[in-house]
Protein backbone atom coordinates (compact mmCIF):
# COMPACT_ATOMS: atom_id res chain seq x y z
CA UNK A 1 0.00 0.00 0.00
CA UNK A 2 2.70 2.09 0.93
CA UNK A 3 4.09 2.18 -2.50
CA UNK A 4 5.83 5.06 -3.74
CA UNK A 5 5.02 6.72 -7.13
CA UNK A 6 8.28 9.00 -9.50
CA UNK A 7 4.98 10.55 -11.43
CA UNK A 8 2.35 11.85 -10.90
CA UNK A 9 -0.56 12.64 -13.65
CA UNK A 10 0.54 14.74 -16.43
CA UNK A 11 -0.37 17.87 -17.67
CA UNK A 12 -3.98 17.60 -19.42
CA UNK A 13 -4.79 14.60 -17.54
CA UNK A 14 -6.71 15.28 -14.16
CA UNK A 15 -4.98 15.30 -10.44
CA UNK A 16 -6.80 12.91 -7.62
CA UNK A 17 -8.29 14.52 -5.07
CA UNK A 18 -5.71 13.12 -2.59
CA UNK A 19 -3.20 14.95 -4.21
CA UNK A 20 -4.73 17.78 -3.94
CA UNK A 21 -5.17 17.59 -0.03
CA UNK A 22 -1.54 17.05 0.04
CA UNK A 23 -0.88 20.20 -1.63
CA UNK A 24 -3.37 22.15 0.20
CA UNK A 25 -2.00 20.72 3.95
CA UNK A 26 1.67 21.67 3.10
CA UNK A 27 0.07 24.80 1.81
CA UNK A 28 -1.55 25.29 5.35
CA UNK A 29 1.44 23.84 7.33
CA UNK A 30 3.66 26.58 5.80
CA UNK A 31 1.13 29.83 6.25
CA UNK A 32 1.33 28.21 10.10
CA UNK A 33 4.68 28.39 10.48
CA UNK A 34 4.79 32.19 8.93
CA UNK A 35 2.00 33.08 11.42
CA UNK A 36 3.91 31.68 14.39
CA UNK A 37 7.29 33.31 13.08
CA UNK A 38 5.23 36.53 12.68
CA UNK A 39 3.76 36.55 16.16
CA UNK A 40 7.00 35.10 17.78
CA UNK A 41 9.90 36.87 16.44
CA UNK A 42 10.45 40.55 17.85
CA UNK A 43 12.74 41.63 14.91
CA UNK A 44 10.79 43.79 12.42
CA UNK A 45 12.76 42.65 9.65
CA UNK A 46 11.86 38.51 10.37
CA UNK A 47 8.22 39.67 10.86
CA UNK A 48 8.37 40.45 7.15
CA UNK A 49 10.20 37.59 6.17
CA UNK A 50 7.48 35.43 8.13
CA UNK A 51 4.94 37.57 5.57
CA UNK A 52 6.55 36.73 2.64
CA UNK A 53 6.24 32.75 3.59
CA UNK A 54 2.82 33.29 4.37
CA UNK A 55 2.23 34.65 0.64
CA UNK A 56 4.26 31.73 -0.79
CA UNK A 57 2.00 29.52 1.03
CA UNK A 58 -1.42 31.00 -0.26
CA UNK A 59 0.59 30.83 -3.78
CA UNK A 60 1.14 27.20 -3.55
CA UNK A 61 -2.63 26.70 -2.61
CA UNK A 62 -3.89 29.14 -5.63
CA UNK A 63 -1.32 26.83 -7.82
CA UNK A 64 -2.70 23.56 -6.74
CA UNK A 65 -6.16 24.24 -6.98
CA UNK A 66 -5.33 25.72 -10.72
CA UNK A 67 -3.64 22.37 -11.70
CA UNK A 68 -6.63 19.92 -10.09
CA UNK A 69 -9.36 22.15 -11.89
CA UNK A 70 -7.12 22.65 -14.95
CA UNK A 71 -8.00 26.26 -14.98
CA UNK A 72 -4.98 28.88 -15.22
CA UNK A 73 -6.99 31.83 -13.89
CA UNK A 74 -5.37 30.45 -10.45
CA UNK A 75 -1.52 30.95 -11.99
CA UNK A 76 -3.09 34.54 -12.98
CA UNK A 77 -3.89 35.05 -9.57
CA UNK A 78 -0.57 34.34 -8.60
CA UNK A 79 1.40 36.64 -10.68
CA UNK A 80 -0.70 38.85 -8.94
CA UNK A 81 0.35 37.74 -5.83
CA UNK A 82 3.79 38.05 -6.66
CA UNK A 83 3.44 41.82 -7.32
CA UNK A 84 1.80 42.23 -4.16
CA UNK A 85 4.48 40.61 -2.64
CA UNK A 86 6.90 42.74 -4.16
CA UNK A 87 5.10 46.05 -3.54
CA UNK A 88 4.91 45.17 0.10
CA UNK A 89 8.56 44.65 0.52
CA UNK A 90 9.62 47.79 -0.95
CA UNK A 91 7.41 49.92 1.32
CA UNK A 92 7.83 48.00 4.13
CA UNK A 93 11.46 47.84 3.92
CA UNK A 94 11.96 51.18 3.57
CA UNK A 95 9.65 52.21 6.72
CA UNK A 96 11.98 49.92 8.34
CA UNK A 97 14.58 51.57 7.41
CA UNK A 98 13.27 54.82 8.60
CA UNK A 99 12.32 53.37 11.89
CA UNK A 100 15.33 51.95 12.11
CA UNK A 101 17.19 55.75 11.79
CA UNK A 102 15.20 56.69 14.81
CA UNK A 103 15.82 54.37 17.29
CA UNK A 104 19.20 52.56 16.56
CA UNK A 105 16.82 49.60 16.94
CA UNK A 106 15.02 46.91 14.80
CA UNK A 107 12.55 45.30 17.98
CA UNK A 108 9.41 45.06 17.38
CA UNK A 109 8.58 46.82 20.98
CA UNK A 110 10.69 49.87 20.38
CA UNK A 111 7.28 51.05 18.36
CA UNK A 112 4.82 49.55 21.30
CA UNK A 113 3.41 53.11 21.74
CA UNK A 114 2.47 52.66 17.83
CA UNK A 115 -0.79 50.08 18.94
CA UNK A 116 -2.71 53.08 19.31
CA UNK B 1 -9.49 1.58 10.96
CA UNK B 2 -7.97 4.04 8.65
CA UNK B 3 -11.03 6.55 8.83
CA UNK B 4 -10.47 6.29 12.56
CA UNK B 5 -6.52 6.11 12.55
CA UNK B 6 -5.84 9.01 9.87
CA UNK B 7 -7.04 12.22 11.85
CA UNK B 8 -5.76 10.84 15.18
CA UNK B 9 -2.20 10.85 13.27
CA UNK B 10 -2.96 14.24 12.06
CA UNK B 11 -3.56 15.66 15.22
CA UNK B 12 -0.38 14.13 16.63
CA UNK B 13 1.70 15.54 13.76
CA UNK B 14 -0.09 18.96 14.74
CA UNK B 15 0.82 18.60 18.65
CA UNK B 16 4.28 17.25 17.87
CA UNK B 17 4.73 20.02 15.17
CA UNK B 18 3.87 22.70 17.96
CA UNK B 19 6.23 21.18 20.51
CA UNK B 20 8.86 21.20 18.07
CA UNK B 21 8.17 24.90 16.81
CA UNK B 22 8.29 25.79 20.39
CA UNK B 23 11.64 24.41 21.22
CA UNK B 24 13.38 25.56 18.49
CA UNK B 25 12.18 29.03 18.87
CA UNK B 26 15.09 31.26 19.98
CA UNK B 27 15.53 31.84 24.07
CA UNK B 28 17.92 32.34 26.96
CA UNK B 29 18.77 28.72 27.39
CA UNK B 30 20.53 26.94 24.25
CA UNK B 31 20.39 23.53 23.34
CA UNK B 32 16.85 22.45 23.24
CA UNK B 33 16.52 24.31 19.65
CA UNK B 34 18.64 20.96 17.99
CA UNK B 35 15.75 18.65 19.90
CA UNK B 36 12.82 20.38 18.67
CA UNK B 37 13.63 20.44 14.79
CA UNK B 38 14.24 16.37 15.72
CA UNK B 39 10.62 17.31 17.48
CA UNK B 40 9.67 18.89 14.42
CA UNK B 41 10.79 16.04 11.81
CA UNK B 42 8.91 13.71 14.01
CA UNK B 43 5.89 15.93 13.33
CA UNK B 44 6.24 15.67 9.70
CA UNK B 45 6.93 11.96 9.54
CA UNK B 46 3.53 11.51 11.06
CA UNK B 47 1.35 14.07 9.08
CA UNK B 48 2.99 12.26 5.93
CA UNK B 49 2.26 8.89 7.12
CA UNK B 50 -1.62 10.31 7.94
CA UNK B 51 -1.37 11.71 4.47
CA UNK B 52 -0.07 7.87 3.10
CA UNK B 53 -3.39 6.77 5.40
CA UNK B 54 -6.28 8.70 3.23
CA UNK B 55 -5.45 7.52 0.35
CA UNK B 56 -7.63 4.20 -0.43
CA UNK B 57 -5.14 3.98 -4.04
CA UNK B 58 -0.98 4.15 -3.77
CA UNK B 59 -1.00 4.83 -7.56
CA UNK B 60 -3.29 8.31 -6.36
CA UNK B 61 -0.28 9.45 -4.12
CA UNK B 62 1.59 11.88 -5.31
CA UNK B 63 5.63 11.40 -6.97
CA UNK B 64 8.11 11.30 -4.46
CA UNK B 65 9.33 14.38 -5.27
CA UNK B 66 6.15 16.09 -3.74
CA UNK B 67 7.38 14.51 -0.25
CA UNK B 68 11.13 15.87 -0.69
CA UNK B 69 10.35 19.01 -1.88
CA UNK B 70 7.66 19.43 1.20
CA UNK B 71 10.47 18.30 3.85
CA UNK B 72 12.48 20.88 2.21
CA UNK B 73 10.16 23.78 2.24
CA UNK B 74 8.83 22.83 5.53
CA UNK B 75 12.54 22.17 7.22
CA UNK B 76 13.71 25.35 5.62
CA UNK B 77 10.82 27.55 6.80
CA UNK B 78 11.50 26.32 10.42
CA UNK B 79 15.08 26.89 10.49
CA UNK B 80 13.88 30.50 8.75
CA UNK B 81 11.16 30.95 11.40
CA UNK B 82 13.66 30.01 14.39
CA UNK B 83 17.11 31.55 13.08
CA UNK B 84 18.46 34.37 15.95
CA UNK B 85 20.52 35.49 12.90
CA UNK B 86 18.06 37.38 10.21
CA UNK B 87 20.89 36.92 7.61
CA UNK B 88 20.55 33.41 7.62
CA UNK B 89 16.86 33.77 8.23
CA UNK B 90 16.99 35.20 4.94
CA UNK B 91 19.15 32.47 3.08
CA UNK B 92 16.62 29.29 4.44
CA UNK B 93 13.68 31.47 2.64
CA UNK B 94 15.31 31.11 -0.62
CA UNK B 95 15.57 27.51 0.31
CA UNK B 96 12.19 27.75 0.90
CA UNK B 97 11.47 28.85 -2.33
CA UNK B 98 13.72 26.65 -4.15
CA UNK B 99 11.78 23.94 -2.98
CA UNK B 100 8.54 25.58 -3.51
CA UNK B 101 9.14 26.47 -6.84
CA UNK B 102 9.82 22.54 -7.19
CA UNK B 103 6.40 22.16 -6.05
CA UNK B 104 5.53 24.22 -8.95
CA UNK B 105 6.93 21.86 -11.41
CA UNK B 106 5.65 19.24 -10.20
CA UNK B 107 1.83 20.96 -10.67
CA UNK B 108 2.79 21.84 -13.81
CA UNK B 109 3.45 25.37 -13.88
CA UNK B 110 6.72 26.44 -15.46
CA UNK B 111 6.49 29.36 -15.81
CA UNK B 112 5.86 30.83 -12.57
CA UNK B 113 8.06 28.05 -10.66
CA UNK B 114 10.83 29.89 -13.18
CA UNK B 115 9.08 33.52 -11.95
CA UNK B 116 9.28 32.70 -8.29
CA UNK B 117 12.55 32.31 -8.18
CA UNK B 118 13.91 34.94 -10.61
CA UNK B 119 10.75 37.59 -8.58
CA UNK B 120 11.17 36.67 -4.97
CA UNK B 121 15.15 34.82 -4.73
CA UNK B 122 16.66 37.51 -7.15
CA UNK B 123 14.92 40.56 -6.50
CA UNK B 124 12.91 40.22 -3.33
CA UNK B 125 15.15 38.49 -0.70
CA UNK B 126 18.06 40.36 -2.20
CA UNK B 127 16.01 43.70 -1.12
CA UNK B 128 15.84 41.96 2.27
CA UNK B 129 19.94 41.47 2.46
CA UNK B 130 20.81 45.04 1.38
CA UNK B 131 18.22 46.14 4.07
CA UNK B 132 19.50 43.84 7.10
CA UNK B 133 23.05 45.11 6.02
CA UNK B 134 22.28 48.88 6.34
CA UNK B 135 19.75 48.60 9.38
CA UNK B 136 22.70 46.50 11.83
CA UNK B 137 24.94 48.20 13.89
CA UNK B 138 28.34 47.55 13.09
CA UNK B 139 29.87 44.23 15.62
CA UNK B 140 32.04 45.97 18.22
CA UNK B 141 35.47 44.70 18.26
CA UNK B 142 35.25 42.78 21.38
CA UNK B 143 32.14 40.76 20.41
CA UNK B 144 31.70 40.54 17.54
CA UNK B 145 29.33 37.49 17.58
CA UNK B 146 26.83 39.88 19.67
CA UNK B 147 23.41 38.80 18.89
CA UNK B 148 20.56 41.16 20.10
CA UNK B 149 17.93 40.30 22.81
CA UNK B 150 15.55 40.83 20.61
CA UNK B 151 16.32 38.47 18.52
CA UNK B 152 17.44 35.86 20.86
CA UNK B 153 14.23 35.51 22.65
CA UNK B 154 10.85 34.69 21.04
CA UNK B 155 7.55 36.23 23.06
CA UNK B 156 5.49 33.49 24.23
CA UNK B 157 6.63 30.75 22.04
CA UNK B 158 4.61 28.29 23.84
CA UNK B 159 1.41 30.12 23.65
CA UNK B 160 1.96 30.99 19.68
CA UNK B 161 3.13 28.09 18.99
CA UNK B 162 -0.32 26.35 20.44
CA UNK B 163 -2.50 28.71 19.01
CA UNK B 164 -0.75 28.25 15.59
CA UNK B 165 -0.92 24.36 15.44
CA UNK B 166 -4.98 24.56 16.79
CA UNK B 167 -5.59 26.63 13.83
CA UNK B 168 -3.54 23.75 11.90
CA UNK B 169 -5.47 21.38 13.18
CA UNK B 170 -8.56 22.45 12.04
CA UNK B 171 -7.62 23.36 8.69
CA UNK B 172 -6.39 19.82 7.70
CA UNK B 173 -9.80 18.39 9.22
CA UNK B 174 -11.16 20.40 7.09
CA UNK B 175 -9.42 19.79 4.45
CA UNK B 176 -9.67 16.32 4.06
CA UNK B 177 -13.80 16.78 4.32
CA UNK B 178 -13.21 18.92 1.20
CA UNK B 179 -11.31 18.11 -0.97
CA UNK B 180 -12.69 15.17 -1.07
CA UNK B 181 -16.45 16.37 -1.80
CA UNK B 182 -14.80 18.66 -4.94
CA UNK B 183 -16.54 17.49 -8.03
CA UNK B 184 -13.76 15.64 -10.23
CA UNK B 185 -12.42 17.86 -13.00
CA UNK B 186 -13.74 17.07 -16.86
CA UNK B 187 -10.72 16.29 -18.89
CA UNK B 188 -8.62 19.08 -20.42
CA UNK B 189 -9.18 23.01 -21.03
CA UNK B 190 -10.02 24.37 -24.45
CA UNK B 191 -6.66 23.93 -25.65
CA UNK B 192 -8.35 24.06 -29.30
CA UNK B 193 -9.54 27.53 -29.31
CA UNK B 194 -5.35 28.38 -28.24
CA UNK B 195 -3.92 26.81 -30.75
CA UNK B 196 -6.25 28.24 -33.41
CA UNK B 197 -5.08 31.86 -31.57
CA UNK B 198 -1.46 30.39 -33.04
CA UNK B 199 -1.90 29.64 -36.65
CA UNK B 200 1.86 29.73 -36.96
CA UNK B 201 3.06 27.11 -34.74
CA UNK B 202 0.03 24.94 -35.87
CA UNK B 203 1.29 25.65 -39.65
CA UNK B 204 5.18 25.00 -38.57
CA UNK B 205 4.27 21.39 -36.77
CA UNK B 206 1.55 20.32 -39.68
CA UNK B 207 5.02 21.33 -41.83
CA UNK B 208 7.95 19.30 -39.65
CA UNK B 209 5.21 16.19 -39.67
CA UNK B 210 4.93 17.00 -43.28
CA UNK B 211 1.12 16.52 -43.57
CA UNK B 212 1.28 20.14 -45.47
CA UNK B 213 3.45 21.23 -47.89
CA UNK B 214 6.25 23.96 -48.25
CA UNK B 215 3.63 26.31 -50.17
CA UNK B 216 0.63 25.47 -48.41
CA UNK B 217 -0.20 27.42 -45.57
CA UNK B 218 -2.89 27.88 -42.75
CA UNK B 219 -6.16 29.89 -43.22
CA UNK B 220 -6.68 32.71 -41.31
CA UNK B 221 -9.60 35.26 -40.36
CA UNK B 222 -8.19 38.09 -38.24
CA UNK B 223 -5.08 36.40 -37.19
CA UNK B 224 -7.02 33.41 -36.07
CA UNK B 225 -6.77 29.96 -37.43
CA UNK B 226 -10.30 28.20 -38.46
CA UNK B 227 -10.94 25.22 -36.31
CA UNK B 228 -13.41 22.81 -38.38
CA UNK B 229 -14.69 19.39 -37.68
CA UNK B 230 -12.00 18.71 -35.40
CA UNK B 231 -9.42 19.79 -38.06
CA UNK B 232 -7.86 23.26 -39.90
CA UNK B 233 -8.70 24.65 -42.92
CA UNK B 234 -5.87 25.56 -45.06
CA UNK B 235 -5.46 28.36 -47.43
CA UNK B 236 -6.77 26.29 -50.46
CA UNK B 237 -10.14 24.91 -48.34
CA UNK B 238 -9.16 21.90 -47.48
CA UNK B 239 -9.39 20.99 -43.70
CA UNK B 240 -6.38 18.85 -42.25
CA UNK B 241 -6.45 17.18 -38.76
CA UNK B 242 -4.71 19.02 -35.98
CA UNK B 243 -0.81 16.98 -35.22
CA UNK B 244 -1.69 14.91 -32.65
CA UNK B 245 -0.07 15.64 -29.34
CA UNK B 246 0.13 19.42 -30.51
CA UNK B 247 -0.52 21.30 -27.37
CA UNK B 248 -0.70 24.76 -25.81
CA UNK B 249 3.16 25.09 -23.73
CA UNK B 250 2.04 26.58 -19.74
CA UNK B 251 3.96 29.85 -21.35
CA UNK B 252 1.41 30.32 -24.10
CA UNK B 253 -1.72 29.26 -21.76
CA UNK B 254 -0.52 31.56 -19.22
CA UNK B 255 -0.48 34.32 -21.24
CA UNK B 256 -3.50 33.99 -23.36
CA UNK B 257 -5.10 33.76 -19.77
CA UNK B 258 -3.49 37.06 -18.71
CA UNK B 259 -3.70 38.88 -21.66
CA UNK B 260 -6.88 37.83 -23.01
CA UNK B 261 -9.21 37.28 -19.93
CA UNK B 262 -7.48 39.09 -17.29
CA UNK B 263 -6.46 42.13 -18.98
CA UNK B 264 -7.61 44.32 -15.73
CA UNK B 265 -4.99 41.96 -13.69
CA UNK B 266 -2.23 43.66 -15.66
CA UNK B 267 -3.10 47.08 -15.29
CA UNK B 268 -4.07 46.46 -11.32
CA UNK B 269 -0.50 44.95 -11.13
CA UNK B 270 0.89 48.20 -13.01
CA UNK B 271 -0.51 50.73 -10.52
CA UNK B 272 0.30 49.13 -7.48
CA UNK B 273 3.79 48.56 -8.38
CA UNK B 274 4.11 52.20 -9.63
CA UNK B 275 2.49 53.30 -6.47
CA UNK B 276 4.93 51.43 -4.03
CA UNK B 277 7.98 52.67 -6.36
CA UNK B 278 6.20 56.21 -5.56
CA UNK B 279 6.00 55.14 -1.92
CA UNK B 280 9.65 53.98 -1.68
CA UNK B 281 10.96 57.36 -3.55
CA UNK B 282 9.06 59.36 -0.79
CA UNK B 283 10.12 57.70 2.33
CA UNK B 284 13.82 57.36 0.91
CA UNK B 285 13.99 61.23 -0.12
CA UNK B 286 12.69 62.06 3.90
CA UNK B 287 15.82 60.02 4.77
CA UNK B 288 17.83 61.91 2.84
CA UNK B 289 16.25 65.40 3.87
CA UNK B 290 17.02 64.55 7.55
CA UNK B 291 20.18 63.65 6.54
CA UNK B 292 20.84 66.60 4.98
CA UNK B 293 19.80 68.84 8.36
CA UNK B 294 22.06 66.10 10.62
CA UNK B 295 25.43 66.97 7.98
CA UNK B 296 24.02 70.59 8.27
CA UNK B 297 23.97 70.48 12.25
CA UNK B 298 27.18 68.83 12.69
CA UNK B 299 28.91 70.98 10.03
CA UNK B 300 28.00 74.27 12.86
CA UNK B 301 29.01 72.15 15.76
CA UNK B 302 32.45 71.56 13.72
CA UNK B 303 32.79 75.19 12.79
CA UNK B 304 32.03 76.59 16.42
CA UNK B 305 34.95 73.88 17.18
CA UNK B 306 37.04 75.44 15.04
CA UNK B 307 35.86 78.79 15.74
CA UNK B 308 36.44 78.23 19.53
CA UNK B 309 40.26 76.81 18.79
Amino acid sequence: MLELVLCQAGYPEPMASVTLAHYLVLSAAMFVLGLVGFITRRNLIIMFLCTELMFQAAGLALIAFSRYHLNLDGQTFVIFVLTVAAAEAAMALALVVLLFRRRESLSSEEWAELKG
Amino acid sequence: MNELAQPILMYVACALGAIGVAMALPRHKPGIALLGGLVAAAGFGAGVLALFLAAEDSSLLPSLFFYVFALLALGAGLRMVTHPRPVYSALYFILTIIASSGLYVLLSAEFMAFALIIIYAGAIIITYLFVIMLATQAPTEEDEESLYTYDTEAREPIWSSAVGFIILAALTAMLFRGAGELPVPSGSGDSQAILAQMPGKVERELRRSGVIGKEASVATEHGVAVIEQGGVRLGDGSVVPLPVGLEPSNVEELGFNLLAEHPMTIEIAGVILLMAMLGAVVLARRQVDLEEAAKARQARTLGQEVGDA
